[in-house]
């Protein structure tokens, strides 16, 4: 298994439009990529999930994932979840 | 036949009636058979695969990066997802509802869930999810909503509500004009609107049976959206007369937009600002196509509108400062909460008063109330780190009101010391809006960085008459001699001091008015965005010498009428 902790900085944390864009990544790793906030574990490719987290400004975020291309999309998400805004 | 509506981008348009459908968002109630289930499942995956479609169509012809764009792509990606596809079916299955039931329930616990999320953009979603939901029912009950694809002409749709996703659906090269028959929650819907130059009436009751005659689909309609009426099946001689002052309009408009990065200064060079009066932060947005020198009243009620409970500090702290960065050095003015038994909010219980109007309002509230006053103080102070902010108080009377709210600020400042968090100078104003506010101001005054004369509740509290009720529209002249003496005093007693005396209220949209106004010395003047260009060009004719001899020509008129005569004949 492969994770990274980021903590999210965009003001209005990660709402519709950025979540919505993170899931399309996702999508694109054939290995499931899950993220851990608030003591809750959501998919990175269920966005209906994703809202559920509560990814405001200011929280700490676990990414992790198994399988193949695990390390790549941990990177790629916690990239996201750092820089979208 | 003709049905009035309220105007909220302005223009005049004609085309063939189109009505939208409304949701069909009826319950299934049955509990299945687990026979059905197989086919209430497959019913289900139907649904979404044609609501997704219907969505698809609409996303062709919008560019990538519109914020539109982004947000039917997050619908769809919400309709497609497995998590909740799996939930739904597992519902249906487990639980025999029906689809429509199983998409009611877990949209509203999801919602419910977005909803009880401390951040306000994150929870502003809930009402999108619940709307995303009904939307699905409608499907599920057979009702595509956005059947327009067949538009074969200049069209006017009329719809009982348009979310901003659904305007971003519309095929808008063949819609000419759209009206409304709701007549809250859709602000967002009227900015688009006017952002695309599509005429709009909203509160228009176009279901509603004339005689024998009823709106149908493919009637020929022209749409007045600048006084404000629609008719169905126009005469010659109305078609004839709207067609001119279309004609007119567009030519105004178009000699307006070179106004938009001038500065506003009289012919021999008066510097007034213009502001804007605004009521959310997309507002903001616009601005600097309106061509406004800031904001000099930003009613920070709207925040609790369609709130379950009050915004955080942290929440407000936020908004106020996405407005300093949208506004970017321009004027900003906040007014603290101006709420009363006669605003109805879910998230404050407020009790009934027989005269909300003469009741605990504004800042009275806030003074009963000094929990909810310092998390809004705080926020506030805490922006002011970032940008400059006036502060101004709503329903002021006496000198001691503002002691009090002084005493709240100082205990704020405090906190916010004692919690290491820092804060910024504000500047300090109240809204004038009272008679007893103009014959106290001078005991005010050392208190204060600007004041700003409110003149719509001015007028009211002078006349005594209440502003909404209709049978008092005699009693309530937007303009009269009590109101020009009541602003000539507060001039001269504000004047001495140096500070600037602004005036946010309809009387400053009338351009002859304003004329006057600015001859008597105010230094900026407040107005809803959509009046500013206008207001600009008209100003900027002739000399402050001018319009101080109008001034004082209308200071000097007595009577009601006559003032009002000369007033409309004086530019």
């Amino acid at each position: 298994m492969y994770e990274k902790s980021v903590t999210i900085t965009a003001t209005h944390g990660i709402h519709t439009r950025p979540a919505a864009l993170l899931v399309k990544e996702a999508k694109t790793y054939t290995c499931d990529v899950l993220v851990e906030c608030n003591g809750k574990q959501a998919s990175a490719k269920s966005l209906f999930k994703l809202q559920t987290l509560g990814l405001y400004n200011g929280v700490t975020v676990r990414v992790f994932a198994e399988g193949a291309e695990a390390e790549q999309a941990v990177e790629r998400v916690s990239e996201l979840l750092v820089t979208l805004s | 036949m003709s049905i009035a509506g309220i105007v909220v981008s302005s223009g005049i348009a004609f085309g063939q009636s189109r009505i939208l459908k409304q949701h069909n968002t009826e319950l299934d109630y049955r509990v299945l058979a687990l026979e059905q289930i197989p086919a209430e499942q497959a019913k289900l995956t139907t649904a979404i695969a044609q609501f997704v479609t219907s969505l698809a169509i609409g996303l062709q012809g919008l560019s990538q990066n519109c914020e539109n764009y982004q947000l039917i792509e997050a619908d769809i990606l919400l309709l497609e997802d497995d998590e909740l596809i799996a939930q739904l079916q597992a519902s249906i299955a487990e639980q025999q509802f029906t689809a429509s039931v199983a998409v009611q329930r877990i949209f509203t616990q999801h919602a419910d869930q977005l909803r009880a999320m401390e951040d306000i953009y994150l929870a502003d979603r809930a009402q999108d999810i619940a709307c995303l939901g009904s939307r699905l029912i409608s499907a599920i009950n057979g009702n595509i909503k956005h059947d327009l694809q067949d538009l074969h002409g200049p069209t006017i749709l009329f719809a009982y509500d348009l979310t901003p996703a659904e305007f971003a659906t519309l095929p808008l090269d063949k819609i000419n004009g759209i009206v409304l028959k709701t007549g809250g929650l859709t602000s967002h819907t009227a900015i688009l609107a006017r952002g695309a130059g599509i005429p709009a009436l909203l509160s228009c009751d176009f279901d509603l049976i004339k005689g024998n005659e009823t709106l149908k689909d493919d009637q020929a309609v022209a749409l007045d959206a600048l006084s404000g009426n629609v008719h169905i099946k126009p005469d010659s001689e109305i078609l004839a007369q709207l067609r001119q002052l279309g004609k007119d309009d567009t030519l105004r408009k178009a000699q307006l937009l070179k106004y938009k990065n001038r500065p506003m200064v009289t012919k021999d060079s008066h510097r007034v600002a213009l502001l804007a009066n605004v009521g959310c932060l997309s507002e903001i947005g616009h601005l600097s196509d309106a061509g406004a020198d800031g904001i000099g009243l930003f009613r920070t009620e709207f925040m609790l509108m369609n709130a379950s409970e009050m915004p955080t500090e942290e929440v407000q702290y936020r908004l106020y400062c996405d407005a300093l960065q949208l506004l970017d050095g321009k004027i900003f003015t906040i007014r603290t909460l101006d709420i009363g038994a006669d605003k109805e909010l879910p998230c404050l219980s407020m009790p009934a008063e027989d005269n909300p109007a003469l009741g605990v309002r504004g800042a009275r509230y806030s003074l009963a109330h000094p929990e909810l006053l310092k998390v809004q103080l705080k926020a506030v102070l805490r922006a002011a780190n970032h940008g400059q902010i006036r502060l101004m108080f709503p329903m002021i009377n006496q000198v001691e009101e503002l002691d009090k709210l002084f005493d709240i600020i100082e205990e704020c400042k405090t906190e916010l010391v004692d919690e290491e968090r820092g804060y910024g100078d504000l500047s300090y104003g109240i809204v004038i809006e009272t008679p007893a506010a103009v014959l106290n101001l001078a005991s005010m005054l050392p208190r204060l960085d600007f004041i700003s004369i409110g003149t719509n509740d001015l007028t009211q509290y002078t006349m005594a008459a209440d502003r909404t009720n209709p049978a008092l529209t005699k009693a309530y002249p937007s303009l009269s001699p009590a109101i020009l003496t009541l602003i000539k005093m507060t001039i001269d007693t504000a004047k001495p001091a140096g500070i600037p005396i602004s005036l946010c209220g309809e009387l400053a949209t009338n351009l002859n008015v304003a004329a006057i106004l600015v001859g008597m010395g105010l230094d900026e003047l407040s107005v809803s965005p959509s009046s500013l260009l206008e207001l600009k060009s008209s100003l900027c004719n002739h000399t402050l010498a001018t319009y101080q001899k109008w001034s004082q020509q209308a200071l000097s008129i007595q009577r009601l009428d006559e003032l009002n005569d000369y007033v409309s004949h004086c530019y």
